[in-house]
């Protein structure tokens, strides 16, 4: 559904994306997982023929973004990182807008703001919307044309967790391609069959969610023991970790082992790597949960000079 | 045409629903036309025949100049990309917008000019043409306001150009004082402003007095609105959120 070929895209002399292949198959639903600035927005804009690769090639829906941009545009639907409702107008009249440039004739505009749960404000203003009807709303009009591959580009920013988790359910219950970016990582665990690990315009990572974790190993388990217990590392809080392929497995022996040895252990605690642990493990830094947090260390950076 | 009726419907929309701004854009004409208009009567005799089509014009004008800054209100709030990647033309959504933006000009322009017949005599027949004339004004400076706000980007960049341009443009257009009253180079200048002809164009029919023959100033209109409109509709087609 999605095909890209060494995706480059150069802004001034910075390079945004440093060659990007990936698919993406029909029904699928793929995740684009980065910190901020890593060049997912940059991709989604690519593949929704609003910015021109510098060199490489991206097939959407079986045309070129570039050479058939109007055939790949009825075939998208897009919901952009930023709101882009027009605010003046209500729920209905802004699918109606949606309908006519998309050249619908008979559009389903009261069963998708019923699906999404918007049917009681068709007639409000969507200045008065809060970010989650907003959102809902921009994925209530981006599925009206139907569409082959739905875009989301971090669906869930600056959301509070309930209005996260409905639009997760929101987002499940679909049955179209998925193409969507987050730097969430409990969003792509979630929600993505495959996902790609995407740090300063290139994919360090590609599989689904448990082949990622392989690369980190299987799990680890974090033991307090009252000596020692002649495997894995003392971490500087006094506990050990060992990594294991199958911690169900290992613990029955490390149980054993421990009454062996007369070590009592006061403490056990087992972790499956998450996608955290994934980047972590491929980049040495973390992705940074929280947006604010970042716009923070923006300001401080720009404080300092 | 589908994209061109819808966005003709949401610019229409947007504006009836802001009822503040209907009547603010009125006042302001208003104040021209009372206080201006009246204060000047007192020392040219006769002065508002020769205002009172100038400042139809130029309600036209001030509206539909100024309707390119929802070019960049559409994309501070994002609205942009939604008719970016819609498979529609651009040009025909552009051109919707455009002519949209022209109707709500001519609906301000026929507001004071009927308010105008309460202070001036003028022909009454003249109130059709003037509003075809002043139509295709409101298309030649709404795709200006649309080019310049595509090309600054910023609020800022968009209201300096435009205020550089406002009172230039409405002086030299013959809505204060007729073109006969201007020196020749002045004249001279003026002839390149779009807005000359339909000042020109509305006072003949409407006043029966103008300088330019009434040809002239329908098929020099024409040409302006329809070049700019053309220029408008390409670099929107070239548009990309770089």
């Amino acid at each position: 559904m999605i095909v890209t070929e060494n995706l480059k895209k150069r802004f001034g002399n910075f390079w945004a994306l440093k060659g990007v292949s990936f698919r993406v198959e029909e029904g699928e639903t793929f995740a684009f997982l980065g910190p901020n600035g890593a060049g997912k927005s940059t991709t989604v804009h690519i593949l929704t023929t609003l910015l021109k690769p510098t060199s490489g090639r991206a097939i959407v829906a079986g045309y070129d973004v570039v050479r058939e941009p109007k055939e790949v545009r009825r075939r998208i639907g897009v919901v952009f990182q930023d709101p882009s409702l027009d605010r003046d107008l209500t729920a209905y009249e802004n699918m109606l807008i949606h309908a006519g440039v998309y050249g619908i004739d008979r559009p389903r505009i009261n069963e998708l703001l019923e699906f999404v749960g918007l049917g009681d404000f068709r007639d409000v203003v969507v200045r008065r919307f809060s970010g989650g009807m907003q959102r809902r709303l921009e994925i209530a009009r981006a599925l009206l044309h139907e569409p082959e591959v739905l875009f989301l580009d971090e669906p869930t920013i600056g959301l509070d967790p309930q209005t996260r988790e409905k639009i997760w359910r929101l987002l499940e219950s679909l049955d179209v391609t998925i193409f969507l970016t987050t730097h969430y990582m409990e969003e792509a665990e979630r929600l993505a069959d495959r996902v790609a690990i995407i740090d300063g315009g290139r994919i360090v990572a590609m599989g689904s969610v448990d082949e990622l974790r392989g690369i980190v190993g299987g799990e680890v388990i974090y033991v307090r023991a009252s000596g020692d217990l002649g495997l894995g590392e003392r971490l500087s809080d006094g506990r050990i970790k060992i990594e294991v392929d199958r911690a169900v497995e290992f613990l029955p022996k490390l149980f054993k082992l421990a009454e062996e040895r007369g070590v009592e252990i006061t403490e056990i605690e087992c972790r499956r790597p998450t996608l955290n642990d994934v980047f972590l493990h491929i980049t040495g830094r973390e992705i940074r949960e929280d947006g604010g947090d970042w716009i923070k260390s923006a300001i401080a950076r720009r404080l300092r000079g | 045409m589908r994209a061109f009726r819808t966005m003709v419907y949401r610019q229409l929309k947007r504006f009836f629903r802001a009822k503040s701004r209907v009547v603010g854009s009125v006042s302001n004409s208003l104040v021209w036309l009372l206080f201006f208009g009246l204060g000047f009567s007192g020392m040219v005799r006769g002065y508002m025949e020769i205002l009172a089509p100038g400042v139809f014009a130029m309600t036209i004008f001030n509206h539909s100049l100024m309707s390119g800054i929802s070019v960049i209100w559409d994309r501070e709030f994002g609205f942009l990309k939604e008719v970016l990647v819609a498979p529609a033309s651009r040009k025909e959504s552009i051109a919707g917008r455009i002519f949209g933006d022209s109707i709500v000009a001519i609906i301000q322009g026929v507001l004071i000019l009927l308010l105008s017949f309460a202070l001036v005599r003028m022909d009454p027949l003249g109130v059709i043409p003037s509003i075809v004339l002043g139509f295709m004004l409101a298309v030649a400076f709404s795709s200006l306001g649309v080019y310049v706000a595509m090309k600054m980007r910023s609020m800022e960049g968009f209201q300096m150009i435009i205020s550089l341009l406002m009172l230039p443009i409405i002086f030299l257009s013959g809505a204060l004082f007729p073109l006969e009253a201007m020196p020749g180079w002045m004249r001279c200048v003026a002839y390149a402003n779009p807005m000359t002809y339909a000042v020109d164009g509305a006072r003949f029919y409407l006043t029966h007095r103008s300088y330019v023959p009434p040809t002239i100033d329908w098929i020099a209109l024409f040409v302006f609105s329809v070049v700019i409109l053309f220029i408008a509709t390409i670099s929107f087609e070239r548009e990309t959120i770089e």
